[in-house]
């Protein structure tokens, strides 16, 4: 016990000078981010809807990049800078499947595609996406101003705490009500509160990690989730598109830096889509057993023969566990996965249970069938 | 040894380190990884497929447990894992578990419980898995780095588990059993381990609450800086008894303390004896103050629980208590595991209430009860009662009796069969006599009409407070003479976002004891049936003296189980401000409704007397019935309701664990709906909830 003792004294002894001396102080860290945040006020005001947020600089020009959030959805959108300069702002882009949104600070007496005449300095948003992302256990910093708390040139607030995941949300448990289904930053920090949607995630050094989150509530485990979109964030998105003079929908894969490139040249629409876009209809053959409670075990009852299902060599009696790797603990999240996740065509792995040995199938799902027609 | 040099070691390359001039936060941040790196082989994911619907929410019209995967820690090579019984709690049909570094999915079975530590063994077909190393419990500060591991963010093992990093606030936490971390502790790692910085592990991340150990527990305590894991050191040291397929159960001693409240400023009196319990087997009697245990000094309450609730079935403790100025010892007492299923011995009578005492009078004597038997009447006064005497000896002579609430406490300790001595105030005149009866069980009936007045009325005078019991004096500030606000009423707690409806009668009078009735609404209703109900329950209240209380749920859609302690707190606040009768909180309820009632019964049971849920399944796991703590229960639904089956079965059920059980089921009917006379029943049973 006393060598113990005696290494813990010598470690103390060289903390305290060496800490007195440590490079990077998280006071120059949050002194050069929070130039870099602005503070958004816009539309809301109403219970559980905020009039605030926060945002990150990413031009030297005044463009900012925010989640796209109802709070943008005003003529009257203002910022202020980390000096409490105070602009008018207009939104130039939104992608909702990215989540994430672009406006740029229109100073007083200019139009909003007008050089703006600032040097701002600003996170580079492809510098970021071009380095590999963090992990669990890296260590972050979280900049926003949630709740209001800091007011014109007040810096905003900061927390710090780690990376819990890396990974995706959809699905995993059909508690979120989410529009980005990409991988996300789980923090083990609270830092999504209200008005911090928009902020700065960042690593110890300040190095810019993702953006900020709404407030997102797991209705099955009552808890909150804390996380951030990721400056790697890549999402397939519907646009708009001028071929040979005539517009098209079509649907792209966009990542996060290109969405910004396009959309501080104000070059980029979004498309309203279909609420429920992804309620496919898709068919597989099964039949399972009465779905009676809510977490009744996706057990086969009957195989159309011929169905996707059956080519796959599915078989009444088998248990189907995992389908894409993801756990299937119930009929419902099964039909649920398919109409969420899957179209006509798509191929989905199955870990069928089968008297007590694992098999594995892939079954291709078809266009759900229309009803037979009744007898006259 | 190792160990020590280890450690040495550790801190001359950290400081060669910082005499480079590296930077301390580079340094712990780089050591945590190496840390997650380490421990990762050793945690699983568990995946559960089924079960039953039990807690949880959402827009679904069941109760039921979040369905993602879980985490587990491998206790041993040969295919042992422990994880947290939270994750089993909705008992599934099949459990899977996926292994870093291995790539099929193995099916897994259940291997026991450690039903204290809220943990579960299970089992899979592998070998050469690892095992991680403890920390010792000795080496475990506060202060310590401490990272919460998991495995259900990231559903792909081969990826590092998840990460929330905090420190150790403290060890021999709620009664010695568990470590307490700042780090962030939910579902998501539940059964994941607590490591150190250098990767070994101090515990299994667990619930827990101070109020009790159900499944579901510890739900208050998301995210709020206060998570717990049992001692890997203790987990390691019960794990043969649990691969031999052992239950681990609490141990029960079966001491019920006068003075439950007053933890710290009194030596331990027994109160009462859990009849048949390993305290009263051993001759321990009410009255003995505990002076010791296994020779360590208990000079409080508190003290005693720190030692015994630890404690598994089958350890033994040696005991000293004073009797009067005699000491007396009783070696190696072998706890004992869950009681047998508890039943409280019935008298046969409902007391007059809010009688000041001494004695208690009678309001009503049940048909063919043992009071009956005994020729016991309306208005008889029984002054003395107990303590019962063992079978074959002579009766014992009986002890006064201050009121009511002596009363209830007395009997608490008495099973069925029982043989006590009571004395006996006739009504007419001051003739008193002594006569020996032998208690009974509580019958299926409910008495059809119920003689009035109910109340002495005298509820604010005599009932001196006993001396201790409040010694801040924040007793109850009631003042008879203050206007009090009757009729339907609304009332918000803003600060959390709580609101909730309240019925008091016309007649209120504070010297008159009030039933408490808490309405629990059912899907999409979110309180809106509060003047409807309170319309209907008008004239009940009046004439009997209850109060109604409609808390909302959260969400409009369903209840959820989270929202017990809100609930709970608001219901303790009325209790307070109003003058209600602690033997008549009863949870009443619809639908989704009613299986929050069954939830809030089983969880609050200091709280609620009586259950009432009309066409609700139970959905949450029957607790036993406790000797201090009676609760009755009336079931029913209509025969076409489609849970009528289920619905019928929850009465061999319950009363197989010792509880009163009235099941009705309403001809011609849906769930929801009660004929007149069922629910005139119910109003009955509600009125005699107080019976004794």
């Amino acid at each position: 016990m006393i060598p113990m003792r005696i290494a813990i004294l010598t470690i103390l002894a060289f903390i305290v000078p060496a800490t007195a001396t440590a490079a990077d102080s998280y006071e120059q860290v949050c002194r050069d981010v929070n130039s870099k945040m602005v503070k958004i006020f816009g539309a809301g005001g109403f219970v559980r809807l905020n009039n605030f947020g926060s945002g990150i600089i990413i031009s030297p020009e005044g463009h900012i990049l925010t989640v796209a959030s109802p709070l943008l959805d005003t003529p009257e959108l203002a910022v202020h800078l980390y000096d409490g300069r105070r602009f008018k702002a207009v939104v130039l882009a939104v992608e909702p499947e990215l989540d994430a949104a672009i406006i740029k600070i229109v100073p007083e007496g200019k139009q909003p595609l007008d050089p703006t005449g600032l040097d701002l300095e600003y996170f580079d948003i492809a510098a970021s996406a071009a380095k590999p992302p963090a992990g669990p256990g890296d260590w972050i910093l979280g900049f926003s101003n949630q709740f209001e708390i800091a007011l014109r040139e007040e810096p905003v607030s900061v927390q710090r705490g780690v990376v819990s995941a890396y990974t995706t949300l959809d699905g995993r448990k059909g508690g979120f009500d989410f529009p980005y289904n990409g991988k996300v930053y789980v923090i083990d920090a609270v830092t999504n509160n209200p008005g911090a949607a928009g902020g700065a995630l960042t690593d110890r050094q300040g190095n810019l990690l993702g953006i900020i989150g709404r407030e997102i509530r797991n209705k099955q485990t009552d808890t909150w989730l804390n996380y951030a979109i990721p400056t790697h964030a890549v999402a397939d998105v519907i646009v708009k598109e001028t071929v040979n003079g005539k517009e098209e929908s079509k649907t792209v894969t966009l990542k996060l830096p290109e969405f910004v490139v396009k959309g501080m040249k104000a070059d980029y629409r979004a498309v309203k889509r279909d609420p429920s876009p992804l309620r496919a209809k898709v068919y597989t053959g099964i039949t399972f057993v009465p779905n009676v409670l809510t977490r009744t075990p996706a057990f086969v009852e009957a195989v159309a023969p011929g169905s996707p299902a059956a080519d796959a060599g599915l078989k009444p009696d088998d248990l189907i566990s995992f389908v894409d790797g993801e756990p299937v603990t119930s009929i419902t999240l099964f039909i649920d996965y398919l109409e969420r996740r899957t179209k006509p065509g798509t191929t989905i792995r199955l870990e069928v249970r089968r008297k007590g040995l694992t098999q594995l199938m892939s079954v291709q799902l078809t266009v759900k069938e229309p009803p037979a027609p009744s007898k006259p | 040894m190792h160990r020590t040099l280890a450690t040495f070691a550790l801190g001359l390359f950290l400081c060669a380190g910082f005499a480079r001039g590296q930077d301390i936060n580079a340094a712990n941040e780089k050591a945590m990884k190496a840390a997650t790196v380490k421990v990762a082989p050793s945690v699983v994911r568990i995946d559960t497929v089924g079960g039953l619907e039990i807690v949880g929410g959402g827009k679904s019209p069941e109760i039921r447990t979040g369905t993602g995967g879980t985490t587990g820690v491998v206790v041993s090579p040969d295919g042992y894992i422990i994880t947290s019984s939270f994750n089993f709690a909705s008992k599934p049909s099949k459990i899977f578990v996926t292994i870093p570094g291995r790539k099929d999915r193995l099916e897994a079975s259940e291997v026991a419980t450690d039903q204290t530590r809220m943990l579960t063994l299970i089992k899979v077909d592998a070998t050469g898995l690892t095992v991680p190393t403890p920390i010792a419990k000795k080496d475990t500060t506060a202060g310590q780095w401490a990272l919460a591991i998991g495995r259900t963010l990231d559903p792909d093992v081969e990826h590092l588990p998840s990460v929330s990093l905090g420190i150790i606030s403290a060890k021999d936490r709620i009664w010695g059993k568990v470590i307490q971390t700042d780090a962030k502790v939910s579902p998501t790692n539940y059964g994941g381990p607590l490591i150190g910085i250098d990767g070994r592990v101090f515990g299994i991340l667990v619930p827990m609450g101070q109020r009790g150990s159900k499944e579901t527990i510890g739900y208050d305590w998301y995210d709020s800086g206060i998570s717990f894991a049992v001692p890997f050191e203790d987990v390691l040291a019960k794990f043969p008894a649990m691969k031999a397929g052992n239950e681990l159960r609490a141990g029960l001693h079966g001491i019920v303390p006068k003075n439950p409240a007053a933890e710290y400023l009194y030596k331990l009196e027994v109160g009462a004896l859990q009849p048949k319990s390993a305290a009263e087997k051993a001759g321990i009697e009410v009255g003995d103050v505990i002076a010791s245990i296994d020779g360590k000094p208990v000079p409080n309450y508190s003290t005693f629980r720190h030692i015994m609730e630890p404690k598994y079935e089958g350890d033994s403790v040696t005991f000293k208590v004073m009797r009067g100025d005699k000491e007396l010892e009783f070696k190696d007492v072998k706890l004992l595991g869950a009681s047998t299923a508890f039943i409280n011995g019935f008298l046969g009578i409902l007391p007059l209430r809010d009688d000041p005492g001494p004695g208690v009078p009678i309001r009503f004597v049940y048909p063919d009860s043992p009071a009956a038997k005994a020729s016991l009447k309306e208005g008889d006064r029984i002054m003395k009662l107990g303590p019962p005497s063992p079978a074959g000896a002579p009766p014992r002579p009986a002890r006064p009796l201050a009121n009511r609430d002596a009363l209830a406490t007395t009997l608490a300790s008495m099973a069925p069969g029982d043989e006590v001595q009571i004395e006996v105030k006739r009504k007419d005149g001051d003739k008193i006599e002594t006569i020996t009866l032998k208690l009974g069980t509580i019958p299926d009936v409910i008495p059809a009409k119920l003689p009035m007045p109910s109340s002495a009325g005298k509820a604010m005078e005599g009932q001196p407070k006993a001396k201790g019991l409040d010694p801040f004096g924040m007793g109850d500030k009631k003042d008879p003479a203050q206007k009090v606000e009757t009729g339907y009423i609304e009332r918000a707690n803003t600060a959390k976002d709580r609101s909730f409806w309240l019925y008091i009668p016309s007649n209120y009078d504070p010297n008159i004891s009030h039933g408490l009735i808490v309405w629990f609404h059912g899907i999409g209703q979110g309180g809106k049936d509060g003047e409807a109900r309170s319309q209907l329950l008008k004239q009940f209240c009046e004439d009997h003296h209850f109060i109604v209380m409609g808390p909302r749920s959260a969400s409009t859609d369903s209840w959820i189980p989270t929202e017990t302690q809100g609930v709970v707190q608001d219901i303790r606040a009325i209790m307070k401000e109003f003058t209600i009768d602690h033997s008549r909180v009863i949870a009443h309820g619809t639908g989704n409704g009613g299986q929050m009632a069954f939830h809030v019964g089983f969880n609050a049971r200091d709280t609620f007397r009586g259950v009432a849920p009309i066409g609700a399944k139970l959905g949450t796991t029957p607790g036993d019935n406790i000797a201090t703590q009676p609760l009755s229960f009336f079931i029913a639904t209509g025969d076409k309701d489609p849970n009528v089956k289920e619905i019928e079965a929850l009465k061999p059920l319950l009363a197989e664990k010792g509880f009163p059980v009235v099941v009705r089921v309403v001809k011609e009917a849906g769930k929801d709906t009660l004929d007149a006379k069922t629910f005139e029943e119910l109003q009955s049973w509600m009125d005699s909830l107080d019976r004794l």
